[in-house]
């Protein structure tokens, strides 16, 4: 358990202090204390490179806790159905959206500025290695309040998405109940979807919205309230059909977003794996170049030994 | 009670822990760290001497440091440039360089703060050496906080610690057990072990009930220490193991045992060949402070003439608690590991072939219609696959890793017969008939260094009841001189025998029937099935033995004291309890329960194959633990090298 004895320190500085005093020893600077520590202390370089490192983490600061606070609102799913306090258009959303994206590129490039600018006019190893690390931090910084950005922007996606594949299932159980009420109007349809092979949901969706106002003519327009025991049967059959063809449809619509989301996953990881390969193929470039003029001036000094 | 026993359990929360964490504590300006993923980064660099740097090494690797926020760090004694606008955190021993060289960089103002911590206490007139300087720079203000940390010792294992490395000469065996020793020398090394085990127990959070055997420098220790610890306790305002400092890691059902040895207690285990993965590591390879450093012959080649000779390849490995395999096996007789490394290997490549798999499905897509309906499968399988790559390229890493240091081990037991040495010596330890004479053994040009011989010797010399023959002694130190070995360890163990004391101590428990281990040759069923899978790990003419658990004198000593049994040899060891109030010195202890947790010290060196044998005690034993210590980690040829600088004398 380690012991703070801190406040020791400042008591032995006091103690030193006076016994010095006591003593009449001329402390160097330590007579005007104060006035001297201050004096002493503004020609020293307070270097332009962490002013401005800490400029650019205040800045990424100000974007996370502009990300975090209009957080809860932005994700807010419901906001249709809260007041008014609560809730936040899509307009905004992406007005967010646009806002963080600027700024984050604003930042890293000025990242990029600091990098290039840190190697400048320093001579010590050791102060050019302190700087990467530093801006090394910064970069991790920036990725981790990017991330809460990209979180919140997926989440949005996501819902957008589900919303649709929602809005996109309703008329489905309507129309079914539709369907099997009136089954005589809809034999006709049936028929058309099965030739026309529906790739798309849109394509029964909008059928089946057309079979709506169908249904309604063909309603009036028949007249029969009677149907044959084997038409009903087949109607059925036929409904039967639709509803598998339907949910096949929907199964690999599924399917295919599934497969989508991981690619972009695995693009991602791709993406990075090549940029780091970039940054490895560069310096065995480099090796390789160098490698060969090596060689090159070999071969030359080896000619120039004259043969025993 | 369930609950209170889960609490202990828990509670000896490993040393390794603690230390790690008291260090993670002072690297964050000593504040508890708490991890938060959008935090604002800060930065600061951090300045070590040796002994800083020797205890953050095996506990902190350079990436940890890294997301601690320390962009550099950088030795006290080295050059340094000022680096403006950054705090720096520094880890030094009180001393008066090391005090001098930080006034001097208060003085040259290279940083913006100054925290300062120290290993262990700093005493109050270096502290105002400090404090002078501080102000005749005028930089009172930047100093922004002392510390001291006591954390003067090393840890190694989440149970095994070392005092230093760094002045081990200071404290090693030969410095206690020198005959020309005076007595502020004595007090000196006395000091600097009980100072390290008193921040031993700082950082544990416990005051321990110690015993020691009589008349041994084990006993002095243990005199000092309990005045420290007594002191400290009487010392209401500063005591370090008030309620709230000792925190969750408060034992309050029991107190720790500390047992007290000395090393002359047993002396033959530091010179054993042995069989099992870490103690063999160390023995026969570059090992120090969790790392091994292997120097790679690069093969036999013809060289045209006069070419330069092929410069060897050093390589260096960490073996580190994340390595799992190394956790698993750093106890395994050898074959187990060579055996376990195989199936690793295997292992990976099925996974390898899993990965590669999946490219030729890929490659199918154009072409089988069939194919698409697996491929949604697939792409997530895919995926899976390709963020499980750097899961399987560490595996890789540690796989070749522990290939390279088992294979540089098998080497040496190959030459040097060490499979041989390590049955002998076991047969000898237990007293069971010897098939082959000693005398054979050492004559052997084939088997083993001088070195392994002088070893193997002197264990014997140690071990039997009645000092050989004259004629005998004679013999046998002619065929050691032949084998080249220097004799100067025997003049030494001479002494050791004849002094009445330990001879008398160690013929006692030499006399308990079957002190030592006894191993059996397992039948060659292991061993074949290692050659038939092809292995790279050809073990043929190594004799695939295996341990049999039995203590060794260290073991048996904590096991009686643990389990308060008695028994003539431990007896008469003294008992201190810091916490009472009238320090008596019977040796009657007060309380009559066994002790869940005991931390054995060594006070002379100690080794790993004692703690290996410690860990296979335990192992046995539900919800007790124990903790190994010693003043210095030698390996047998270390010690030979001590042994015979004292048989010089």
């Amino acid at each position: 358990m380690a012991v703070d004895i801190t406040l020791l320190f400042r008591a032995s500085v006091k103690t030193v202090k006076t016994r010095n005093k006591a003593l009449g020893v001329a402390v160097g600077g330590g007579v005007d204390g104060s006035r001297d520590e201050l004096f002493r202390r503004s020609p020293r370089p307070k270097g332009d490179f962490s002013s401005r490192a800490r400029e650019v983490i205040s800045h990424i600061g100000k974007l996370r806790d502009f990300l975090l606070e209009h957080r809860k609102d932005y994700i807010n799913a419901y906001s249709h159905t809260m007041s008014e306090y609560g809730r936040m258009t899509d307009t905004e959303r992406d007005q967010i959206d646009q806002d963080a994206q600027i700024f984050m590129r604003t930042c890293s490039e000025a990242i990029q500025q600091l990098r290039t600018e840190a190697h400048k006019e320093i001579h010590s190893q050791q102060v050019k290695e302190h700087r990467t690390a530093v801006l090394d931090f910064i970069e991790d910084y920036l990725k981790r309040v990017c991330k809460l950005y990209s979180e919140q922007r997926a989440i949005r996606v996501k819902r957008v998405v589900d919303k649709k594949r929602l809005s996109k299932l309703e008329p489905e159980p309507n129309t079914k109940t539709r369907e099997s009420t009136s089954s005589e109007k809809v034999s006709q349809s049936p028929s058309k979807d099965s030739e026309e092979n529906p790739a798309t949901e849109e394509r029964p969706e909008k059928i089946l919205a057309e079979t709506q106002p169908e249904l309604g003519t063909w309603g009036d327009g028949k007249g029969e309230d009677e149907l044959s025991p084997e038409e009903i049967q087949m109607f059925e059959q036929e409904n039967q059909r639709l509803i598998g063809e339907m949910n096949s449809l929907f199964d690999e619509v599924r399917q295919i977003e599934g497969r989508v989301v991981e690619i972009s996953r695995l693009q991602e990881i791709f993406t990075e794996k090549v940029l780091q390969q970039e940054a490895e193929i560069d310096s065995i470039h480099q090796l390789v170049v160098g490698a060969t003029e090596n060689i090159k001036e070999g071969n030359e000094d080896i000619r120039e030994v004259p043969h025993l | 009670m369930a609950a209170a026993a889960a609490a202990t359990a828990a509670a000896a929360a490993s040393i390794r822990e603690r230390q790690t964490v008291a260090l993670k504590r002072m690297l964050n300006f000593n504040v508890p760290h708490i991890k938060n993923s959008t935090g604002e980064p800060v930065w600061k660099v951090l300045i070590y001497d040796r002994f800083g740097q020797d205890i953050i090494s095996p506990l902190l690797s350079v990436k940890e440091l890294r997301d601690m926020g320390i962009t550099l760090h950088l030795l006290l004694h080295s050059d340094r440039d000022p680096i403006p606008d950054v705090p720096a955190v520094y880890f030094v021993m009180p001393t008066e360089e090391n005090i001098d060289r930080m006034c001097q960089d208060l003085r040259n103002q290279l940083y913006e703060s100054y925290y300062l911590n120290f290993i262990s206490a700093i005493s109050r007139s270096k502290l105002e050496d400090i404090a002078n300087a501080a102000l005749a720079a005028s930089a009172v203000t930047q100093v922004a906080k002392v510390f001291d940390q006591y954390l003067n010792f090393i840890t190694l294992e989440d149970d095994m610690f070392v005092l230093c490395n760094q002045n081990k000469e200071l404290v090693s065996y030969r410095a206690i057990n020198r005959p020309d020793i005076t007595d502020t020398e004595m007090e000196t090394v006395m000091d600097t072990i009980v100072d390290s085990l008193f921040c031993f127990f700082v950082t544990l959070g416990a005051v321990p009930i110690i015993r020691c055997s009589r008349g041994t420098a084990a006993e002095m220790v243990a005199v000092k220490l309990d005045k420290k610890l007594r002191e400290n306790l009487r010392d209401a305002r500063n005591s370090l193991f008030t309620g709230d400092t000792l925190g969750a890691g408060q034992f309050s059902f029991q107190r720790p045992l500390l047992v007290l040895v000395d090393r002359n207690i047993d002396l033959a285990t530091p010179l054993h060949h042995t069989w099992t993965y870490q103690a063999l590591v160390h023995d026969v390879l570059d090992f120090h402070l969790n790392r091994v450093n292997l120097e790679e012959s690069s093969g036999v080649e013809n060289s045209p003439a006069g070419a330069r000779p092929k410069r060897k390849n050093k390589k260096s490995y960490d073996l580190t608690p994340v390595d799992k395999f190394w956790q698993k096996h750093k106890g395994s007789p050898f074959p187990e590991v060579a055996e376990s490394v195989q199936q690793e290997l295997e292992s990976y490549r099925a996974q390898e072939d899993e990965v590669k798999r999946l490219k030729s499905i890929m490659g199918l897509e154009g072409e089988d219609e069939g194919a698409i309906s697996m491929l949604s499968d697939n792409t997530a399988k895919l995926t899976s696959a390709v963020s499980s790559l750097p899961e399987l390229l560490e595996k890789k890493r540690l796989i070749d890793l522990h290939t390279n240091v088992a294979t540089a081990v098998l080497e040496h037991i190959k030459a040097r017969k060490l499979d041989v040495y390590f049955e002998y010596e076991e047969k000898i330890m237990s007293k069971t008939t010897l098939d082959k004479s000693l005398l054979d053994i050492i004559s052997d040009p084939d088997a083993g260094t001088p070195e392994d011989k002088m070893r193997l010797f002197l264990i014997y010399y140690i071990s039997t009841q009645q000092a050989p023959s004259e004629a005998d002694l004679e013999q046998y130190k002619k065929a050691l001189t032949d084998a080249g070995c220097n004799l100067n360890p025997l003049q030494y163990i001479k002494q050791w025998n004849t002094t009445s004391f330990f001879h008398r101590a160690f013929t006692k428990m030499a006399s308990a029937p079957a002190s030592y281990g006894s191993t059996t040759t397992k039948p060659m069923g292991l061993l074949s099935r290692v050659m038939n899978t092809g292995s790279q790990f050809v073990m043929e003419g190594v004799k695939n033995l295996v341990l049999k658990q039995q203590n060794l004198p260290v073991t048996r000593i904590l096991d009686n004291l643990m389990e308060m049994k008695s028994n003539p040899e431990t007896d008469d060891y003294r008992y201190f309890d810091p916490k009472m109030l009238r320090g008596n010195d019977s040796s009657v202890p007060r309380n009559k329960n066994p002790f869940q947790e005991a931390i054995v010290f060594v006070v002379g060196g100690g080794n790993y194959i004692e703690y290996q044998n410690l860990v296979d005690y335990i192992k046995g034993k539900q919800g007790k633990h124990i903790l190994y210590g010693c003043s210095e980690l030698f390996n047998a040829t270390q010690f030979i090298k001590q042994l015979s600088q004292l048989g010089q004398k």
